[in-house]
């Protein structure tokens, strides 16, 4: 986000505009540069405003004014400017397209281009799958799967913790290394001749409260109800941060420190607390947000499809991980109570192949827009965009 | 031939309720010495059409005064060939905007009544002035116009000539690589097809009614539309071919782009107009002229010395389009990339659809900017600068070669194409009002000229794009089939298409003061070889401005001379009484009149001191009618004619400013009689501004009463 003080010399570049028609942004062309969008923008600052100024850059294949620009990311995609556009043209799609060429950017690793290609998606689904397989061959559990296993289903069991802990453990570090490089990337190419103002630390603060409060999200008018399916989302994924970490106190809590669980807090009884254990009733209220949140994300989807474009095969893909994770997490759930042999271990299985992939795709997927997004909305904070 | 006046007073349309026929039909009858007054309660109804008729076949009626409705409506209903038919607008001038049976309506419908009688009374029944006429139409131009006016014109069974200058049909199209394909709606891929002129070339060059002059001239045309002699001149031949009408398709020339050095024209081979650049892109792959090198980035600069005052000002209306089709021929190959910098995108139209497909296609990039120049790279390249662009403030913008997108410049801006030998001069008369373009301001009246029987199409009266030049010229060939059958007629041609009188003035007092030479708006008036005005009634489109312009008097026509409608002025009441003004307003057929008719349909009330007299033209006023009616106690004058000026309304494109022009000296009149030269009054009003007209007659009628009464009033 250079100032234009200087005059610069533009040259076009023909192949990042295919690209970002074949990133989801196939209305890229039809836009004629009227600056309706902008207008009826909720969430852009008042100076520069965006989508005109970026759809410009998008439709001369100026890619540096993109990929290094935060205003891709204070778009929301409320789509008001794709409802309003009187040519067809749909500026959140473009937007969202500029955003996933923006992970796939600053994403250190092959991954970032495989995430958003359709071509390499069973590839990625092979790692995991691999991986589980691997461990439950080793362990001779290969049998639970097909002919199921008798007595009472025991997850922990068929894949012990230490397995799965070391299994998403490993993915967590690549994961949070990648996007350390991939944002620390970003970062320096955001800030090449932009005067920053404020302290960082006062800065992430401020934008952490607007994401919880969805206040930004929030002004949107076409798609009002995303914002609403996006918290429901949001806060799943914190109640479920939080079962998790419940679940490991309660686990080691008692494993290495002795704790002995109480007739509420049965840390001696993980992960298969009884379903009255706050930390099962934490789990299961977040499970159920989350499918539900999912379910309105989708409608949402699909009724706002014409007005606000149907997305990219990089949101749907992200869509369709979230669900089947909400899905296949409380059919485990439920098989394993109903001890239905061997659904359940199947159910389970797919279940950790797609948390994987959540996990460890993240910086490539479009799950990290949540680390993107923050980032940006930091660094425009700082750089007065509000 | 003795002339019987039949006076009917239609009592239909509240006119019977309003005001007391009776006494005006009495009127009539006793002090005008009418022999038939009749009157009935639906004159436009079969029964009373039959009346009339009856008194024609049985009681020799001739003349026919009709007291009814406005002579703008119902006049099929009042048509009786071979009379001579006066209409009276009693409904719209003495009912609807008077107050019903009030003695200002009364006194109104006398008055009107009376004048209607006094115009039938001095005028004559019109004969057409007939003449040994051919309807051969002459082309001048062989482009797209030109050819498309000429097959217009034979399939309609015309003989026509086409003249064009070049040794080959197609003009501007064969400089062209390719063409924007003709579409309803979405255009489709693909955007660039064959332009196929020689298809129209060859039907053009085939068809036995069309004879075609290459490398020719017209040398000079003489005479007057159904008889003109042209002079062609062909490979050093002359021929002199007798025509009956024109049709000028003498096209554009781009323009000289050695003057837009600032756009780097002249300074780098790379830097080449749109026109160049159909020569290159017909050459196959775009190779830039300076080194060979294949073109991959073409940068398309908009306006180039257009809508700029310091070229060109106006906007050629096509550049557009062609940068967007030229794009195409760019991205012909896949990687290369055509970046068009525009003011505005102007694709008028169906075209904007084409700009919709062309922009869609992701090598074709716009960007709205100010294009402050062109400089080298340095590595070869160029460098197109840029301002204000939505690309930034502040922008260069790399690329292999520049089209300039120049604009086009009409043939008539410095040669008057027709040659005419006309007292007037040889070309189309004030076209520095349209920049040099053969255009009017005849907004109902497309493709006409300032000289009858001669009609503009294509790029010689608009820019415009090959569609739109063959639409015109489809248009100019019925004008022009129209005006040779109309002269062929003894019929004007438009505004006055039905009107068979012509001017025939009374020579031999003629004192050869060629007021009226100069001001025929249509140079319809030669003079002879002593200077005398010779009238050519083919040119003559009866708005009798040379009858307004005449200080001796001398123009009339059968049904409007001057000693007539002075007649009717002198002849209308003035009120004794001080405080009643009456003021006469002589409103244009064009324009004022409608204004007022449809204020009367409205029902808005006119100030009883005015009497309303409809004229051709406001530029028919002869100055001695407003000494006539003034001296007579006439108190005020009020001229109501169409905008004049840079876009002026007038359908007759002068007469209002002229008789703005006139007005200007009427102090020499008034000043004989010492009367205030505030009493005598013009205002423009256009046609669809009849909701002031109450407000101007107030405005006018407040302003003479202020005056005070005329001294004469009484005697």
């Amino acid at each position: 986000m250079a100032e234009e003080t200087m005059e610069q010399i533009i040259k076009p570049d023909l192949n990042f505009v295919k690209n970002i028609i074949a990133s989801g942004g196939e209305s890229l062309k039809k836009c004629y540069q009227c600056s309706t969008c902008t207008v009826v923008c909720d969430v852009t600052p008042d100076e520069k405003p965006f989508p005109r100024k970026e759809m410009m850059y998008a439709q001369w294949g100026m890619k540096d004014k993109l990929i290094n620009n935060p205003d891709v990311w204070l778009c929301h995609q409320c789509s008001d400017c794709t409802a309003y556009c009187p040519r067809g043209a749909k500026p959140g799609e473009v937007l969202g397209a500029i955003r996933k060429m923006t992970i796939e950017e600053y994403s250190p690793t092959p991954f970032a281009k495989m995430a958003g290609d359709p071509k390499y998606l069973l590839i990625l689904f092979a790692l995991p799958v691999l991986i589980f397989l691997g461990i439950i061959g080793s362990l001779g559990h290969l049998d639970n799967l097909l002919r199921g296993h008798e007595g009472q289903i025991v997850y922990s069991q068929f894949i012990p913790v230490p397995y799965i802990d070391t299994v998403f453990i490993l993915a967590s570090i690549f994961a949070v290394v990648s996007f350390f490089i991939g944002i620390k990337k970003y970062w320096t190419a955001m800030s090449a001749g932009v005067q920053l103002k404020g302290n960082i630390t006062d800065g992430l603060k401020a934008t952490v409260v607007d994401i919880l409060s969805h206040d930004r999200f929030q002004k949107c008018t076409v798609a009002k109800d995303r914002s609403t399916a996006h918290m429901l989302v949001f806060y799943a994924f914190i109640g479920l941060a939080i079962t998790t970490a419940w679940g490991v106190v309660y686990l080691y809590g008692h494993e290495i420190f002795g704790i002995q669980g109480t007739s509420l807090f049965n840390f001696d009884q993980t992960p298969y607390a009884p379903l009255y254990d706050p930390m099962k009733i934490v789990g299961n209220a977040s499970a159920v947000a989350l499918l539900l949140g999912m379910l309105l994300v989708t409608a949402n989807r699909l009724k706002n499809a014409e007005k606000a474009g149907s997305g990219s095969y990089f949101d749907w893909l992200f869509i369709v991980v979230i669900f089947t994770i909400a899905v296949t997490g409380i059919l485990s759930e439920v098989l394993r109570l109903a001890d239905v042999d061997p659904l359940a271990y199947i159910v389970y299985f797919i279940h950790l192949v797609f948390i994987f992939f959540l996990f460890a795709y993240a910086p490539f997927s479009k799950m990290a827009h949540m680390v993107y997004r923050t980032t940006a909305m930091v660094f425009a904070r700082q750089a007065g965009r509000e | 031939m003795d002339k019987k006046i039949g006076l009917y007073i239609c009592t239909g349309c509240s006119i019977g309720d309003s005001v007391d026929v009776e006494k005006a039909a009495n009127v009539a009858k006793n002090a005008l010495k009418v022999p038939v007054v009749k009157s009935h309660f639906a004159l436009c109804g079969k029964e009373g059409v039959d009346l009339i008729n009856n008194d024609i076949k049985n009681e020799g009626v001739n003349t026919i005064v009709i007291a009814a409705c406005s002579g703008r409506v119902k006049y099929e209903e009042f048509d009786f060939p071979g009379s001579l038919v006066e209409r009276v607008s009693l409904r719209e001038l003495a009912v609807w905007t008077q107050e019903p049976n009030s003695e200002e309506a009364n006194l109104a419908a006398a008055d009107y009544i009376k004048m209607g009688v006094i115009k039938a009374q001095k005028g004559d029944i019109p004969e057409p002035y007939l003449m040994e006429t051919v309807k051969t139409i002459l082309v001048i131009g062989g482009g797209i116009a030109g050819m498309t006016g000429a097959l217009q014109s034979a399939q309609a069974g015309y003989e026509v000539v086409l003249v064009e200058k070049e040794d080959r049909l197609g003009g501007f199209i064969n400089k062209l690589y390719k063409k924007v394909p003709a579409a309803t709606g979405e255009y489709k891929e693909p955007l660039i097809v064959d332009t196929d002129i020689d298809l129209t070339i060859k039907e053009v060059e085939s068809h036995p009614k069309i004879k075609v002059f290459k490398s020719a001239k017209v040398e000079k045309t003489e005479g007057q539309p159904g008889q003109f002699d042209v002079t062609i001149t062909s490979n050093g031949n002359s021929e002199v071919v007798k025509i009956g009408s024109i049709i000028l398709a003498a096209g554009s020339r781009p323009y000289d782009a050695n003057k837009l050095e600032h756009l780097g024209y002249g300074k780098s081979k790379d830097v080449v107009t749109n026109i160049e650049f159909e020569e290159i892109a017909r050459k196959g792959n775009i190779k830039r002229p300076s080194d060979g090198k294949e073109a991959k980035r073409v940068a398309f600069i908009q306006c180039a010395g257009q809508r700029d005052p310091n070229h060109l000002p106006y906007c050629s209306a096509m550049c557009c389009t062609t940068s967007l089709k030229q794009a195409k021929y760019v991205r012909q190959d896949p990687d290369a990339t055509a970046m068009i910098f525009y003011k505005d995108i102007r694709t008028p139209g169906n075209l904007e659809y084409y700009y919709k497909a062309a922009q869609n296609d992701p090598g074709v990039m716009l960007t709205k900017g100010d294009v402050t120049g062109v400089t080298e790279a340095g590595n070869g390249n160029l460098y197109v600068e840029m301002e204000n662009s939505l690309l930034g403030d502040k922008v260069k913008v790399e690329a292999d070669l520049v089209v300039l997108a120049i604009g086009i410049v009409p043939a008539t801006v410095d040669d008057p194409i027709l040659n005419l030998k006309y007292r007037q001069g040889p070309g189309l008369p004030d076209l520095e009002l349209f920049d040099g373009f053969a255009d009017s301001n005849f907004i109902c009246f497309q493709y006409e000229t300032r000289r009858t029987g001669v009609y503009a199409a294509g790029c010689v009266r608009q820019p415009m794009n090959i569609a739109e030049a063959q639409e015109d010229a489809t248009g100019a060939a019925l004008k022009a089939i129209q005006s040779a059958e109309h002269v062929a007629k003894g019929v004007s041609v438009h505004p006055r298409a039905w009107d068979v009188t012509w001017p025939d003035p009374f020579m031999q007092r003629c004192t050869s003061c060629k007021r009226c030479t100069e001001e025929c708006p249509f140079g319809a008036i030669d003079e002879d070889e002593k200077g005398t005005p010779f009238f050519k009634p083919g040119r003559c489109r009866r708005c009798a401005t040379c009858m307004g312009a005449c200080p001796e008097r001398i123009v009339s026509f059968k049904d409007y001379h001057v000693d007539m409608m002075g007649a009717m002025m002198k002849n209308v009441s003035v009120p004794e009484d001080d405080d009643k003004p009456r003021i006469i307003v002589l409103a244009c057929e064009n324009d004022a009149y409608p204004a007022i008719d449809t204020a009367a349909l409205k029902h808005m009330k006119i100030d009883p001191a005015v009497r309303i007299i409809q004229l051709r033209c406001l530029g028919s006023t002869n100055l001695v009618w407003i000494a006539d009616a003034l001296s007579r106690g006439v108190d005020g004058m009020l001229l109501l004619g169409c905008k004049f000026g840079e876009n002026y309304q007038c359908h007759f494109a002068k007469g209002s400013e002229l008789a703005d022009y006139r007005l200007g000296k009427v102090q020499e009149t008034l000043g004989r009689l010492q009367l205030e030269a505030e009493r005598v009054g013009l205002v423009q009003v256009a046609i669809d501004e009849y909701d002031l007209v109450p407000a101007i007659i107030d405005k006018f009628v407040a302003r003479v009463k202020e005056i005070g009464p005329n001294p004469f009033k009484g005697f």
